[in-house]
């Protein structure tokens, strides 16, 4: 059988007495063990005894294995079978308890592309198609295979089950289109759900691709991971809601003119500096403040927070708090559901008044206004340094192509865009009240059986992005433009949350997500800073 | 009148010119009849000891009127305490003392937010202000010097706060301007001890009307008198806080300028301390100055330290010196240590700016050098060193400073005429 001085029995022989071992059959054959989990064999005695012994298989081993010691166990034209299988590896396998797997590996597939990737645990199986992987850059397998060419070596999958997911020893089997299969072993390991969002999403935003990675990312997910993704996250939005806590601060008049809903991500500081300066605001004493956290983890100083707050500038404010991240869409809807009045005011933290009167012009507007021109508004938006940041918004088509398989394939991606961003205050063009195709989610102003109407927020979108233009094409869908109207205020944009890798990979999810629902109706007449349809004014 | 004035720190407690002018006034509102006066000072985490577990606000050594906040959990970036049960501990104060006039000489440790809520628990009071540096325009600790080069700071902007504290965005700065103003509005007038301040807080959006100056000053201790001093004036002195911003490195440089040159026949006495606040590399530099004159043989050291003093000691100290030099590399805003010298006969040597500047008329009671020039202060020392009869000609035309009562009776000319919102709707 084998090397120096050995003393294993010979590959093939029969077992001694007779006497024929399932567990060391299995374990000298990992690829029968996986053949077997597969169930194309009851168990690996049959697959012994109906090619094993003829193949002249090892199926047993010595007592103790000789320390320090190469032990060949099988034949030269086995292992040649087994050296036609590609070089292949998996980087991680991660199951969440609520039934997301998400994996990473890399696969040698130039000449030869992958077909699908099984996965074999105890309790469950699961195969992933080739469409369904995303197929990104590795450099460092490039390096490693000193290949200059550029193929996607890089692979990785996300899927979410909604079933209870056993973790441990994972086989994993990688099928290549010519039918060559290659067998790996991995732990599956458990990951917490939220962990596992933030998991999938970074590695969107972080992967690596031979094109441009705007589109590449979304290109990569259209197939199913996107999908996935989507189903994933309203599960933890959906939780994420459930059971807030709730906290009033000073008075519950039986009627406001407004309710402003701020959802906080992370920072604190944005809720003490609004209240301290919505506080010196004519008329504020007719709104009502709502500020929902996202962030569980800021609950104590937010409520100490909160509490200096009624204190100082005592303003009538409920707090809501999320046990997790439940995006911008479901903690607004949910937020809205504790106001005490019929206007939703939804304000980003980084939103100040500019001006004293604000609260009172805005209160002006609601009294003056048809409902058709204030059921749904947006207002003039500023950057610190005066000039502007939205008078509006408008949406724009970009396509890319893509010659990465050796095909051509086209990716088109909708984009949003302000009117006059960065634009001198002078410049009232772009400020004047209009009707628009859609205002920015920093500031919306909206009649709540509107809103209501119109399902509120859509929550499927990951984190916040893209909520406020889907929520403007359903109005305008439903047959009334937002309107804007100059009622200033200042935005330090993107100051009032702190961006991470997960953000970033949300970006690409909702971009894509957004782009599916929207692009065929903003294509017929939505396009571009003039759009042509009925109602809607260009500046 | 029921005056309260809220000062950062207690002199006695936390050595600095804000709380000297704050207690100074104090006692000397306490013994204006028909004024009663509190003193509410802060404490933080310099001083455990005065911590009583569960109080927030206590009395003082058991001495009348003073009260020790004792602060904690304060948020330096917005300027605010995050501790709820401290602000009602304040609030409560303010209910029991029902004062007629809050007049805050700062607001670190207390938080710029107590100016709104002292003007919303007592809508009738008259609120007064008294700024000590520029902390309200300038993050920078208030120095309104910048952080790139050095240069003095003739006007705030958030890109230009951005660019002496990089590690926040311009929309901060925009930020904290827009915060600090906010509550400055519940403030009806604002004291100056110098009047060079008004000017860049005009600037920045105050208005100007609001402004007052009013002096600085300490009771006066008696004066030793000068001893018969035959040989030439040559002995200098630096008295103040070793920090960055007092520029006594700049000493130093001058003092090694004079001495490459030649002139080795003068002294400087250094007498401060904190020097545990000034920043790590000015720290070391200063001690290895101080360490390698001390390593000279004592003949031929130039630089003396002697280390912290008690007010009570300056006049000795002063009395071993001829010229006081005030090398600080900031907009120095009063400067005490002025007063203090005059008040003992000693002409000053200062940089030429801020209140030494305003303060100081050079030939006449003093001298004024460039900023941070250290080759011009050594030429200036080294002329009041040997120009025979300088020193006499300016210690005889220094004017004495004001004293205390002249503070104390500024003050309240600012009390009875400071106009409070909720008065001026009634009338």
């Amino acid at each position: 059988m084998s090397e120096a001085g050995g003393t294993a029995p010979a590959p093939g022989a029969t077992p001694a007495g007779g006497e024929f071992s399932e567990d060391i059959y299995l374990r000298l054959n990992p690829d029968v063990r996986l053949a077997v989990g597969a169930g194309k064999f009851r168990s690996g005695r049959e697959h012994y005894e109906r090619y094993g012994r003829a193949e002249g298989r090892p199926a047993v081993l010595p007592a103790t294995l000789p320390r320090d010691r190469l032990l060949m166990t099988g034949n030269d034209a086995l292992a040649r079978d087994t050296g036609k299988a590609p070089a292949c590896a998996l980087d991680m396998i991660r199951v969440s308890r609520s039934g997301a797997i998400f994996l990473t590996g890399w696969v040698n597939d130039a000449l030869d592309p992958i077909d699908c990737l099984e996965l074999y645990v105890s309790t469950w199986c699961y195969a992933f198609d080739k469409q369904s992987l995303a197929r990104v850059r590795r450099p460092d397998t490039e390096a490693a295979l000193a290949n200059s060419g550029r193929h996607n070596y890089g692979f990785w999958g996300f899927t979410f089950t909604a079933r209870r997911l056993q973790a441990g020893v994972c086989s994993v089997v990688v099928r290549l289109k010519s039918g060559l299969e290659l067998s790996l072993l991995l732990n599956a390991e458990p990951i917490e759900d939220h962990e596992m969002r933030k998991l999938a999403l970074s590695h969107l935003s972080r992967a690596e691709y031979f094109g441009n990675p705007y589109f590449e990312a979304v290109a990569s997910i259209e197939h199913a991971i996107g999908a996935q993704l989507v189903d994933f996250n309203k599960m933890l939005s959906r939780r994420a809601v459930n059971e807030p806590y709730v906290e009033r601060f000073g008075q519950t008049l039986p009627h406001y003119r407004g309710s402003i809903i701020v959802c906080l991500y992370g920072k604190v500081e944005y809720m003490f500096l609004q209240q301290a300066l919505f506080a010196k605001q004519h008329g504020i004493e007719d709104y009502e403040f709502i500020y929902v956290s996202n962030s569980a983890y800021i609950a104590e100083p937010l409520l100490k927070e909160a509490r200096l707050c009624a204190q100082i500038y005592g303003l009538d404010m409920t707090l809501v708090i999320l046990n997790a991240n439940a995006g911008f869409g479901a903690a607004n809807n949910l937020a809205a559901a504790y106001a005490n009045s019929d206007r939703l005011i939804i304000m980003n933290p980084d939103v100040f008044p500019h001006g004293p009167d604000w609260a009172a012009r805005h209160t002006a507007l609601l009294d003056t206004l048809p409902p058709a021109r204030t059921d749904l508004f947006g207002a003039p938006l500023y950057y610190d340094d005066g000039s502007l940041m939205h008078g509006g918004m408008y949406f724009a088509l970009d396509t890319m192509p893509s010659f990465a398989s050796g095909r051509k394939a086209e990716t088109s991606i909708l984009r949003v865009e302000h009117y006059g961003k960065g634009a001198p205050p002078e410049a009232t063009g772009f400020t004047t009240a209009r009707p628009v195709p859609a205002v920015t989610g920093a500031f919306i102003s909206t009649s709540r059986a509107w809103f209501e109407r119109l399902g509120g927020f859509t929550t499927d979108y990951v984190f916040g992005h893209y909520e406020d233009a889907d929520l403007c094409l359903k109005s305008i869908e439903a047959g009334r433009p937002p309107w804007l109207h100059d009622i200033k205020l200042w935005h330090l944009e993107g100051k009032g949350s702190a961006r991470r890798p997960q953000h970033e990979g949300g970006s690409a999810v909702n971009r894509w997500l957004f782009t599916k629902n929207w692009a065929e109706m903003v294509a017929q007449d939505l396009l571009g800073p003039h759009p042509s349809r009925p109602g809607l004014a260009a500046p | 009148m029921k005056v309260l004035l809220v000062s950062l720190y207690h002199p006695e407690l936390v050595r600095g010119g804000a709380q000297v002018i704050a207690h100074e006034l104090f006692h000397g509102l306490r013994a204006t009849p028909g004024v009663e006066a509190t003193l509410l000072a802060s404490a933080d985490q310099t001083t455990p000891a005065l911590f009583k577990s569960g109080a927030r606000i206590t009395g003082f050594d058991g001495r009348p009127g003073e009260y020790i906040f004792l602060s904690r959990d304060y948020d330096h970036r917005w300027s605010k305490t995050r501790d709820v049960l401290l602000v009602e501990a304040f609030q409560e104060f303010l209910e029991l003392m029902r004062p007629d006039v809050v007049h805050f000489h700062h607001f670190l440790t207390f938080g710029i937010d107590l100016l709104t809520l002292t003007r919303r628990v007592l809508p009738a009071a008259k609120i007064i202000f008294t700024a000590h540096e520029f902390l309200t325009i300038c993050a920078a600790q208030g120095h309104m010097v910048r952080l790139t080069d050095g240069s003095l700071c003739g006007r705030a902007s958030p890109l230009r706060c951005h660019q002496c504290l990089p590690g926040d965005p311009p929309e901060h700065f925009f930020m904290r301007e827009m915060w600090m103003k906010l509550h400055l509005a519940a403030v009806d007038r604002f004291t100056v001890p110098s009047r060079f301040m008004i000017e860049p807080f005009v600037a920045w959006g105050l208005a100007r009307e609001k402004f007052v100056h009013v002096t600085n000053a300490v009771q006066k201790r008696p004066a030793r008198p000068d001893i018969a001093h035959a040989g030439p004036r040559n002995r200098f002195g630096f008295f103040g806080q070793l920090i960055d911003a007092k520029g006594v490195h700049v000493l130093f440089e001058a003092v090694s300028l004079l001495r490459q040159s030649g002139f080795t026949d003068f002294t400087v006495e250094i007498n401060g301390d904190n020097i545990q606040f000034a920043t790590p590399e000015r720290r070391a530099g200063i001690e290895a100055f101080l360490a390698a004159e001390a390593a000279l043989p004592p003949g031929e050291r130039n630089v003396i330290f002697n280390g912290s003093y008690h007010p009570d000691q300056l006049p000795a100290r002063m009395a071993r010196i001829d010229w006081c030099v005030v090398p600080s590399v900031w907009w120095e805003i009063f400067c005490l240590v002025i007063s203090e010298a005059w008040a003992n006969g000693r002409p000053v040597i200062a940089s030429a700016a801020g209140g030494p500047a305003e303060r100081v008329s050079h030939g006449v009671d003093g001298l004024l050098f460039e900023l941070a020039d250290a080759r011009a202060l050594a030429e200036t020392m080294r002329r009041a060193a040997t120009e025979p009869e300088l020193w006499q000609r300016l210690a005889a035309g220094i004017t004495p400073p004001a004293g205390r009562a002249a503070m104390v009776e500024g003050f309240l000319r600012v009390y009875e005429t400071a106009h409070a919102p909720a008065r001026l709707a009634a009338e």
